[in-house]
């Protein structure tokens, strides 16, 4: 069997969930498997599946740090625990967002609010860990993040380009691919305006193949023209990265094919250049995006900080929204804003807010879910969540419902637990109605 | 270099062929000192032959590794030629490749006992301590919960280093763990702790599954089936951890954290964004009623039933715990060692994951283990014995294979698997001769590189992209795209290789070398620790021809040989 393609295959029973790596590799002899362990209508029914799945994508905005909610999402002017933000009117009647997203008011349409998020993890490494994999961060499983678990659900495995990307500085406790693998960790942008690290072929293209070409001669020099588990898997793996820098879909990567008004309409930060290339990678068919913008952590100078991050995430959140449905492409691909926690109703004596976990907010968009609504309230001081609280499990839920993943799938941890993707919870359904 | 390379090339045409069973046979009868580990080398093979070759003696050799089905025995890889055997043991005990003058002293070397007396002399290299130093630094944070927490990774290694290059036995290093407190940038004994942030469950977790191989975690939330730990055993070994604090400390400039005691008064509050809670006992919580307080347990060691009264101090509970835990009374703690130094060296474990031993677990050769490990409990957790002991056996010196199959009988090769981070880097900033290796100059080297991950330093940035949970089955480490765009791509790479500049390994060697064939021997030996065989030569002769130009083509053979498949692995 063509090597190429056993690799491939591997990657399509695992995110079946059929059997793991280890199971492949060593359970089922490939031979056995050619022979009809896993046959041609099996393998064809998960291609099947995987089509009909094919071209939803996610872009998460993670907001690192924790976002003040009463400056953001859930204003309170009435209220002491309000401060001195105020509301404005959104293009949705009776939906309102504090006074420092006058571009997001405009697209409120497409924006369903959850205003009822409740947690109990105030920390922010544990908090950013459980907000990226709705589970709490322990020893003993590897917990995958968001991103690897929708690309190894969702990627495309024929796709030259990485299916999880994640752009923007580093922040912590984000998690990886954990337990499914180093094949979904996410591909790192540190910087949108650049290239990513490594992509670009320091020789002319007919020296680099010449190149590939010796070091497949000198391992048949080598090993002779049996190929062993480790020499298949290195091909298949310099197959695929060097088909991924020699790939006119690189482009992708590269902001500056962009016309300027396009610059302009998402902004000069940045976050604003990574929300562009969020957009340009879905759809040149990476399946998850994640764009960070941090320093949310207000505790002092709340008001004057918030307001200057607000300023630098409003317009290219509206308009990454607006880009999107005016491509056509905000039915298939689910935004999601959110950070790790929300902040303290109480200002405290240095004008900050403090982490707050019990009652906060995110935003989602696109991907099948009904904007212009707002799920849950809280309290008239922002103290508690007063009306339909959405746990984490809740919230991840209803993210692998807009995306058409199975959240009781079981992936396997090291020593053979059983792990789902979610335990426990249920989708908000209202988003979807 | 040129004298060298010219011994070298004349080396590799009068020596090599496989070394003979009889050889190693005759170093089993070597030197007084190096009598004990050598004997239970002997031993080990012995009973291997027992249990899994049904050939008494464990002599038997052949020409090919596979397991002959139709007559029932067990066909054994033979042994490995010497330049295999340098390149493995070296890379196995201080994580690079030999360099050219080590290899050629040691293939001309006629003496017997040379691959005990190389044993010896890599042992007593600093760079031992270190590399296994760096395994156990990823062992520990690898699972850690909490990136803050790779602040104590650089103590850590620096500490094991020490210890391990000091001889060090591993019952009291395990115990210094269990039992440490202090900064955790300067007592690298507290890496356990300080990689669980303190809290309880998880420390427990990681203590029980790193010092004693048994993953007790799985019963913190309720009795296994298939398990026989029980819930209430996971936290009475709980109950020996709930005093233990992390706090934030200012060290200087430096933020840092310092485990701590807490025996009167713990926080009455918990501060936003501060670390967990505790109580001075540890509580068993109500499943059905989690906001309660729980039941009360009282300190238990699951594995040999000895308790501790509620009510003792912080160190009077640990240091009980850590000599309990490393007594002769539990025979778990030294098989848990000697099943991850052997799966590291032989390939593959007694059990595995390497860290999931224990009673009901399967286990490849039961009394192979027992007995290895009862020797190595006899020789005093004498870290450095052991790996004479394992290096010793015909087991580990034989010729590598790929992973086997699960029908196939284990241990009749070495098992090839990927190298670690740190030995790639180290390999490859040799290879390039550029001691800053790509990223840029360590610009403090006094201080240990903040560790595995993100911290800084070109080491680290590696450790990002190559770095792997050394406690993973080895057959389940795949390698990533990121990976091979650095090797292919890395523009700091790219330019130590670079053929045009007098000053780079490769410029040099261009023009001090007139022979095309010398040139490959010597790359072939800085990239792969070994010379190129026939096919090899006349490749990279063919590649010079064809290309026309001698430096862009040894460029290309560099290259090649650093994106090749067996760059990244052991053999």
């Amino acid at each position: 069997m063509n090597l190429h393609l056993l690799h491939q295959l591997r990657l399509a029973v695992t995110r079946e969930g059929v059997i793991g790596r280890r199971g492949f590799l060593r359970g089922v002899s490939v031979t056995g498997l050619a022979a009809g362990a896993l046959n041609w209508t099996d393998l064809l029914s998960l291609r099947a599946d995987e089509l009909r799945r094919q071209g939803m994508a996610c872009i998460l905005l993670w907001m690192q740090g924790g976002p003040s909610q009463f400056e953001t999402i859930d204003p309170k002017p009435g209220h002491a625990n309000g401060g001195e933000t105020k509301a404005i009117s959104t293009s949705v009647p009776g939906m309102q967002l504090a006074e420092h997203l006058p571009n997001l008011a405009k697209v409120a349409g497409e924006l369903a609010l959850l205003r009822s998020l409740t947690t109990k993890e105030g920390n922010h490494q544990r908090a950013s860990f459980l907000l990226h994999t709705a589970h709490v961060p322990t020893a003993s499983v590897h917990y995958p993040t968001i991103g690897s678990v929708v690309s190894a659900e969702l990627g495309s495995l024929e796709s030259e380009l990485p299916s999880f990307v994640r752009i923007g500085r580093r922040f912590p406790n984000t998690g990886n691919g954990g337990l499914l693998g180093t094949d979904f960790n996410p591909f790192v942008v540190p910087n949108p305006a650049k290239l990513p690290d490594n992509t670009q072929v320091a020789t002319k293209t007919d020296r680099f193949e010449r190149r590939l070409a010796l070091v497949r001669t000198l391992e048949t020099a080598a090993a002779g023209s049996e190929a062993t588990p480790e020499i298949a898997e290195h091909r298949g793996l310099y197959q695929k990265a060097s088909r991924m820098v020699l790939s006119p879909q690189m482009e992708a990567f590269d902001l500056s094919r962009e016309p300027d008004q396009v610059r302009e309409a998402y902004g000069q930060t940045d976050f604003a250049a990574g929300c562009l290339l969020a957009r340009r990678l879905v759809e040149a068919g990476v399946t998850f995006v994640e764009v960070g913008l941090g320093n949310w952590d207000t505790h002092d100078d709340n008001f004057n900080r918030t307001k200057a991050l607000a300023g630098e995430l409003d317009q290219p959140f509206a308009q990454l929204i607006a880009d999107l449905k005016g491509r056509g492409r905000l039915d298939k691909t689910l935004v999601i804003w959110m950070g790790e926690f929300g902040r303290t109703p109480r200002i405290n004596p240095r004008g900050g807010r403090d982490h707050f976990p019990r009652a906060f907010s995110a935003v989602l968009a696109g991907g099948g879910v009904r904007g212009g609504q707002v799920i849950g309230s809280t309290s008239s001081g922002g103290d508690d969540v007063a009306d339909r609280p959405v746990k984490v499990e809740d919230l991840f839920r209803t993210f692998y419902k807009s995306l058409g993943i199975d959240p009781e799938k079981e992936n396997m941890s090291p020593i053979g637990r059983p792990i789902k993707i979610v335990e426990g919870g249920a989708a908000v359904g209202e988003l979807f109605s | 270099m040129r004298w060298l390379i010219c011994i070298l090339f004349a080396v590799s045409t009068l020596s090599g062929g496989p070394s003979s069973a009889a050889e190693v046979d005759q170093q089993v009868a070597g030197k007084s000192e190096d009598q004990a580990p050598l004997e239970a080398a002997a031993r080990v093979d012995a009973l291997l032959a027992e249990e899994l070759f049904h050939q008494p003696g464990g002599t038997a050799n052949s020409d090919d590794g596979t397991a002959d089905s139709a007559s029932g025995t067990v066909v054994l890889a033979p042994l490995t030629d010497h330049e295999d055997f340098l390149r493995r043991v070296t890379l196995d005990l201080v994580g690079r490749l030999p360099s050219p003058a080590e290899i050629t002293a040691f293939v001309l070397d006629r003496s017997a006992g040379k691959r005990t007396a190389a044993v010896e002399r890599l042992l007593a290299l600093p760079s031992f301590g270190r590399n296994w130093a760096r395994y156990w630094r990823d062992v520990i944070f690898y699972r850690r919960s909490d990136d803050r927490a790779l602040l104590a990774a650089g103590a850590a290694e620096a500490y094991l280093a020490r210890q391990f290059n000091a001889g060090e036995p591993w019952d009291k290093l395990a115990q210094s763990f269990v039992s440490a407190t202090g900064d955790v940038r300067e007592e690298g004994a507290t890496a356990l702790i300080a990689a669980q942030m303190g809290e309880v469950n998880d420390v427990t977790s990681e203590a029980s599954r790193i010092f004693l191989g048994v993953q007790i975690q799985c019963a913190q939330c309720h009795d296994h089936p298939t398990d026989r730990w029980k819930r209430q055993q996971f936290h009475e070994l709980a109950a020996f951890f709930p005093r233990i604090g992390l706090r934030p400390v200012r060290n200087g400039m430096r933020p840092s954290f310092e485990v701590v005691s807490h025996d009167q008064d713990r926080p009455r509050r918990r501060p936003m964004g501060m670390l967990p809670l505790g109580e001075l006992e540890h509580y068993m919580p109500d499943l059905k009623d989690p906001g309660s307080k729980g039941t009360l347990v009282q300190p238990v060691f699951f594995l040999t039933g000895q308790k501790l009264p509620n009510g003792e101090t912080d160190h009077q509970r640990r240091d009980t715990l850590a000599e309990w835990m490393t007594s002769e009374a539990n025979p778990w703690f030294a098989k848990a060692f000697v099943n991850r130094i052997w799966a590291e060296l032989v390939g593959e474990g007694f059990y595995e994951p390497v860290d999931d031993l224990g009673p009901d677990r399967a286990c490849a050769a039961p009394r192979t283990i027992d007995y290895l490990a009862g020797q190595f409990v006899a020789n005093g957790y004498d870290v450095k014995w052991l790996f004479r002991a394992i290096a010793g056996t015909q087991c580990y010196q034989r010729e590598s294979r790929p992973r086997r199959n699960p029908d196939q009988t284990p241990f009749t090769a070495n098992c090839s698997q990927p190298l670690r981070s740190d030995q790639i880097f180290d390999v490859l900033t040799a290879a390039l001769g550029t001691l800053e290796g790509p990223g840029g100059r360590n610009r403090n080297p006094q201080r240990p590189m903040g560790g595995p991950f993100g911290q800084g330093g070109p080491r680290a940035q590696f450790a990002a992209v190559f770095g792997y949970d050394p406690s993973d089955r080895r057959d389940e480490i795949s390698g990533s795209i990121p990976q091979a765009l650095l090797l292919m791509n890395s523009p700091l790479i790219g330019q130590a290789m670079n053929g045009r500049n007098p000053n780079s390994t490769l410029g040099r060697l261009l023009a001090e070398v007139a022979d095309d064939d010398q040139v490959a021997v010597d790359l072939f030996l800085r990239c792969l620790g070994r010379e190129p065989g026939e096919a090899e030569l006349t490749a990279c002769h063919e590649h010079v021809r064809t290309t026309n130009d001698r430096v862009s083509a040894f460029e290309d053979i560099f290259w090649a040989l650093i994106n090749g498949p067996e760059f990244l692995h052991r053999h």
